[in-house]
């Protein structure tokens, strides 16, 4: 691999372009004109105008993509997360152009990305699913053999149905004939049909995702796990690792299974397994959720737990090397934890911010990595994600790295639009996450008071001498860029404050 | 208050000491302390001193008025759910907005009829701009 186009944007496309530099591969970056003078753009040794600022325009525009690839000699391509990193079609597309693609084969992407397909495939595999079934006798006598096969407590779910309608909780077999006959009318009402479906319901689940590597050459390995409980909205916000949960004989079982359906898949280059876990201990039941056939945006802990760079053993990979390691050689060591910052307002249901960055300083000390994709000066689009950086701290044990965390977000200074570090701050200093009692319902159930928690107050000699500062004071001169002075429309906006 | 350079500001209190981040924007300036971000109003004497040097003062962008709605930042517009001459309610849910992977409803500011409509389903619209007028 000489050349590698990254499809991408952001702090990943400079994470992904700091290991070109270091690997000696030479880098193009795609912008739309909303980047133009983003820093993946300037981070790259070329880069290919593709579109326009909107996504379908610009960043999922296969053709464009692959025309950019050929104008600039490149032979390889890395989607990153997000955009094309899930399409088959677009490796596909690659393939077809002679560009190696850094991600899975084809197939592998399009047989995990099928929900059934992929639950039935896992199956076969000996990979843990959530119980259910669909009785093709609608019998109150098929559904209590059913509900004994799918076990208690059990969802009952209308086949044909949605938003949770003529969904029931039932805790044990007395109660089922009740729940059913309640279910049917509601999803007759609802849906004009009743069939139903039971589920076993995972009570707070725990989401606990394996990192799984597979080379070419039939080696698969896992690089332990990573927790992702605290999420709002299936948005994860903060992730670490290790999980405060498993013990090392379910964090073997967990990796295995990982490993298993991986292999199912004929899977190549990174991927994680995500699970549900349910319970603690040794006994802990967890199921397979999905499987992201790409780099995932949480990267960062594992490879600051194992020490392995994620992103460079993607391009050895698909360079067609083998595995720089083996099972044996992996192992876990101290606890790292990963805070997204969003260009959001906790504080107004978590309105996305879009606007300049008049003053945007990181956190910098022993422990602490900040992947960002935004420069002080430059402008928050309205066209894309709204993360703007990723901390990620190291420490020696978990309660070590969640005061890192705390002092890295504290001293992180960011002006012109509003963001959720004080709200992540809040969440690290909760007992929830101080006892590591986490699930995935964390957040939906004690997020709005956090969001709308107040802050102590701002000390009032600092309020007073900046209310009395007589001299204006501009952005800093670095801040006013091309950028910023472009007639991009975008540059005069900032966040709502109304 | 003291200057360090970029942005920077010493504030002094006794023994006390804080860095502050400082930069104004238009008729507010944002301060960064301690982990800690306000945006405080300042007088109009104490930015007026000079010529702005920095951003220009901006009208804040509102997500409503009295009598139509705003964008509250630029957005796509995913659905109308009324048209002219409807009658809408305080509170109605009369435009949907996407914005950075987001829904945003706009809602009526008051009762009243929908008097015109200035967009349509799919046209990026700014702040600032009344999209629908109510009578």
């Amino acid at each position: 691999m000489k050349r590698l186009l990254i499809a991408n944007r952001g702090e990943i496309a400079v994470r992904i372009i700091r290991a070109c530099k270091e690997l000696g591969v030479e880098t193009v970056a795609v912008y739309s004109d909303a980047d133009r003078s983003a820093p993946h753009v300037a981070a790259a040794d070329r880069a290919v105008r593709i579109g326009p600022p909107a996504p379908r325009e610009s960043y999922l525009n296969v053709v464009r993509l692959i025309e950019a690839a050929r104008e600039t000699g490149a032979d390889a391509v890395h989607p990153g997360y997000g955009f094309l990193s899930e399409r088959a079609h677009f490796a596909r597309a690659c393939e077809a152009a002679g560009l190696v693609f850094v991600g899975p084969p084809p197939d592998a992407i399009e047989r995990m990305g099928s929900k059934i397909g992929a639950r039935q495939l896992m199956t076969a595999a000996g990979v843990p699913v959530v119980p259910g079934e669909t009785p093709a006798d609608q019998s109150d006598s098929a559904f209590a053999h059913a509900a004994e096969r799918v076990g208690f407590p059990i969802l009952v779910k209308p086949s044909a149905g949605g938003g949770g309608i003529g969904m029931k909780v039932v805790r044990g077999p007395e109660a089922l004939p009740d729940a059913i006959a309640a279910a049917r009318r509601e999803a007759k009402a609802a849906f004009g049909d009743d069939t139903l479906y039971l589920e076993r319901l995972v009570e707070r689940p725990r989401h606990v995702e394996i990192q799984i590597f597979a080379d070419a050459h039939g080696h698969v390995v896992h690089l332990f796990e990573r927790e992702c409980s605290v999420q709002r909205r299936h948005q994860k916000t903060i992730e670490e690792s290790p999980c405060a949960a498993l013990t090392p004989v379910l964090r073997a079982r967990m990796g295995e299974a990982a490993v298993a359906a991986a292999r199912a898949v004929g899977y190549r280059n990174a991927g994680t397994v995500e699970f549900l876990l349910e319970g603690e201990g040794d006994t802990a039941r967890f199921f397979f959720l999905e499987m992201n056939t790409r780099l995932q945006v949480e990267h960062p802990v594992t490879e600051c737990v194992t020490g392995i760079d994620l992103v460079r053993t993607q391009i050895l990979v698909a360079s067609g090397e083998p595995l720089p390691f083996v099972q044996a050689d992996l192992s876990q060591r101290g606890h790292a934890i990963e805070c997204r910052v969003y260009a959001e307002d906790p504080a107004q249901g978590f309105l996305p911010q879009a606007g300049p960055l008049l003053v945007y300083r990181e956190p910098r000390g022993p422990g602490i990595r900040v992947d960002s994709g935004v420069v002080e000066g430059g402008e928050v689009s309205v066209h894309y994600d709204p993360m703007l950086a990723k901390v990620i701290v190291w420490a020696e044990t978990r309660e070590l790295a969640r005061r890192r965390a705390i002092a890295a977000l504290r001293e992180f200074a960011i002006l012109g639009i509003r963001t959720n570090i004080s709200f992540m701050r809040r969440i690290l200093d909760t007992p929830a996450f101080v006892n590591g009692t986490l699930d995935t319902g964390f957040l939906d159930r004690e997020g709005a008071a956090l969001a709308s928690a107040q802050e102590r107050p701002m000390p009032a000699a600092v309020l007073a001498a900046v209310k009395s500062y007589a001299v204006r004071i501009p952005a800093p001169p670095h801040s006013r860029t091309p950028a910023s002075a472009s007639p991009d429309p975008f540059t005069t906006l900032r966040g709502w404050r109304g | 208050m003291e200057p360090l350079g970029a942005g920077w500001f010493l504030v002094a209190s006794g023994t006390d000491r804080w860095r502050i981040a400082v930069a104004d924007s238009g008729d507010f300036r944002w301060v960064f302390c301690d982990g800690q971000v306000a945006e405080v109003a300042v007088a109009e004497a104490a930015t007026s001193s000079r010529a702005p040097a920095g951003l220009p003062s901006r009208t804040r962008a509102r997500g409503r008025s009295e009598t139509g709605v705003m964008a509250p930042m630029p957005a796509t517009v995913l659905a109308l759910s009324a048209v002219v001459g409807q009658t809408v309610s305080h509170g109605d849910v009369v435009i949907v907005l996407e914005a950075m992977k987001m829904e945003l409803p706009l809602k009526a500011p008051r009762d009243g009829v929908v008097k015109a409509i200035h967009c349509a389903t799919g046209d990026l619209v700014q702040p600032g701009v009344n999209l629908m007028e109510f009578a």
